[in-house]
């Protein structure tokens, strides 16, 4: 049964307002068009969770989307604060739940597992586990040792975007994983967003690159440059200079409400939004003649161009 | 007139010594990275680059914006996922952490999450990332700061990662492992004596005395402290060359 579908109906089915949304992408394969189709429909109260955010999550909270975020790193990779995050929380306006990017990681591995808890040397001491992570100290029944119990968290919906996917819904990501596996796979259900739709043919001779098999993928959406302003290894690189632009204009509310309509809200999806960026861009990044393109099936393969 | 740029400098090749030939290092963004990079064309071709993200036995032709960059891709040995290097990280295996936050306080803890109360922060901030696991769990911690009075301070506002906390010993009681090793600036190296920083070094052209200006408590200074101008200039003029001084 093929689970190809329009992005909007994609959200619109299974994202409800409320829900708590795994989002993947370790600085790689950010699911920025499916969080972009979230604030056009206008969700509310969603609980956002993942280790180390990128400027997806500042956005998604600028726009009103969020309630609460459960996160190890909340900000802009290396270049600075989440600005919208700051406001939030001088305006009391979200609930924070942070544990460090290992702890959240063995959360989701133990929602994958399907154990209630999995053990830890981390959160042993500091402020951390004080102030916001519930870790509590348990002993060892074999050894003694004094460890941390670091309960599962098991998101009811992981939005990831990878490189490609049958029609079936097996996905398949290389290049940084990140947490983007163990989120999706501790995920009740998966939505994949995609460069590529290839045949079974192909995802079946190269199994090893799946990383969610289509028995857990509800919902697969072709969006060509759908990771923007992150990248995807093999199709375009990272387009760094947005992550530096954006720090600038999310310092102010009005600035960011105007980037927000102009690149989120008033386009209709995600080739519209590339469209808006600025001239140059998507020759910069290599994404450029990608946009509404199929690619063919017997195109050189990325692992071997990149 | 103190030169900014050579203060910048100072901290990359201050940091990048802190890494031994042939060890494990796993690497934060910003400064880390740098020294990490710097360290790797000098003196330890060998040192093992780990990133959170994944990466093993990397060698970014860049400075990385993030752990999950191209540029950490690019010529690396290895793609796990971060239960390959945390597992890693926790199991023991890994030599040393470089680490850099807002604040750092006198026994070593760091400050990555809010400025003022939890509840009620004046700024708060990007939280631990994989810091307070770095600071937990590699076997030695360097620690890379600019030197700045408002980020040494006393006490840190909040223990995001764990140094020797309160001190008299409290770390060991928590937990077993690591600790912080050494804190690196522009203007000098401070060790740990009796879990409390001391300034053991400082670098040409700051005397002992300009490395510990403005801090927030009387940062004592060891009795043998000297002026250190012993930086390689070919790793300097390689730092400057390659623009490692460039956004950190």
């Amino acid at each position: 049964m093929s689970k190809l579908l329009t992005l909007d109906d994609t959200i619109r089915r299974y994202v409800p307002d409320g829900a708590l949304i795994f989002i993947g992408g370790f600085g790689h394969c950010v699911p920025f068009a499916a969080g972009h189709e979230l604030i056009r429909q206008g969700r509310k109260r969603l609980t956002l969770c993942r280790t180390g955010t990128d400027i997806l999550f500042d956005q998604l909270i600028a726009a009103g989307c969020v309630a609460k975020v459960i996160f190890g790193y909340l900000g802009n990779p290396g270049v600075g604060i989440s600005h919208s995050f700051r406001r939030a929380v001088d305006a009391g306006s979200i609930e924070v739940e942070e544990w460090t990017n290992f702890t959240l990681l063995l959360r989701l591995h133990a929602a994958r597992l399907g154990v209630p808890f999995l053990p830890s040397r981390a959160l042993l001491a500091g402020d951390v586990p004080k102030a916001s992570a519930d870790a509590r100290k348990i002993t060892c029944p074999f050894t003694g040792e004094s460890l941390s119990a670091i309960p599962a968290l098991s998101p009811e919906v992981a939005l990831i975007h990878a490189q490609r996917a049958d029609e079936d819904g097996n996905v398949q990501l290389w290049g940084i994983d990140g947490d983007t596996r163990e989120g999706a796979l501790a995920s009740r259900v998966v939505v994949a967003t995609v460069e590529e739709i290839v045949s079974r043919e192909v995802i079946r001779a190269t199994p090893e690159r799946t990383i969610v098999p289509a028995h857990r993928t509800v919902a697969v959406c072709k969006v060509p440059g759908g990771a923007h302003p992150s990248y995807v290894q093999g199709y375009y690189t990272r387009d760094d200079e947005h992550f530096i632009l954006y720090d600038r204009i999310s310092r102010n509310v009005n600035e960011l409400a105007a980037y927000l309509d102009r690149h989120v809200r008033h386009v209709a999806g995600r080739e519209a939004y590339l469209n808006s960026l600025d001239p140059g861009v998507l020759e910069r990044i290599g994404l450029a003649g990608r946009v509404g393109a199929t690619v063919p099936q017997d195109a050189p393969n990325p692992l071997e161009t990149r | 007139m103190m030169n900014p740029q050579m203060e910048m400098e100072n901290l990359v090749l201050g940091t990048a010594l802190e890494l031994v030939d042939g060890e494990s290092c796993f690497v934060g963004i910003g400064v880390p990275s740098l020294a990490a990079m710097l360290a790797k064309q000098t003196h330890a071709p060998n040192l093992v680059l780990i990133y959170e993200s994944g990466a093993i036995d990397a060698n970014p032709p860049i400075p990385p914006l993030s752990t999950g960059s191209p540029s950490v891709t690019a010529d690396t040995a290895m793609i796990g996922d971060c239960l390959d290097v945390f597992g890693d990280l926790q199991a023991g295996r890994i030599d040393v952490g470089l680490l850099s936050a807002a604040q750092v306080d006198r026994h070593g803890n760091l400050n990555s999450t809010v400025i003022g109360d939890y509840r009620k922060p004046k700024l708060r901030m990007v939280g631990s990332g994989g810091a307070h696991d770095i600071a937990s769990l590699a076997k030695r911690v360097v620690i890379a700061m600019p030197h700045d009075p408002r980020r040494f301070v006393a006490a840190v506002d909040f223990i995001t990662s764990p140094g020797f906390l309160a001190g008299g010993g409290e770390r060991g009681r928590c937990t077993p492992r690591g600790g912080p090793h050494a804190v690196i600036t522009g203007r000098g190296r401070f060790m740990f004596a009796g879990e409390e920083l001391q300034l053991e070094r400082s670098f040409y052209p700051f005397s002992p005395a300009q490395a510990v200006e403005g801090f927030g408590w009387n940062l004592p200074i060891h009795p043998g402290a000297f002026c250190f101008n012993g930086f390689d200039e070919s790793a300097r003029s390689l730092a400057r060359r390659t623009g490692f001084n460039a956004g950190a």
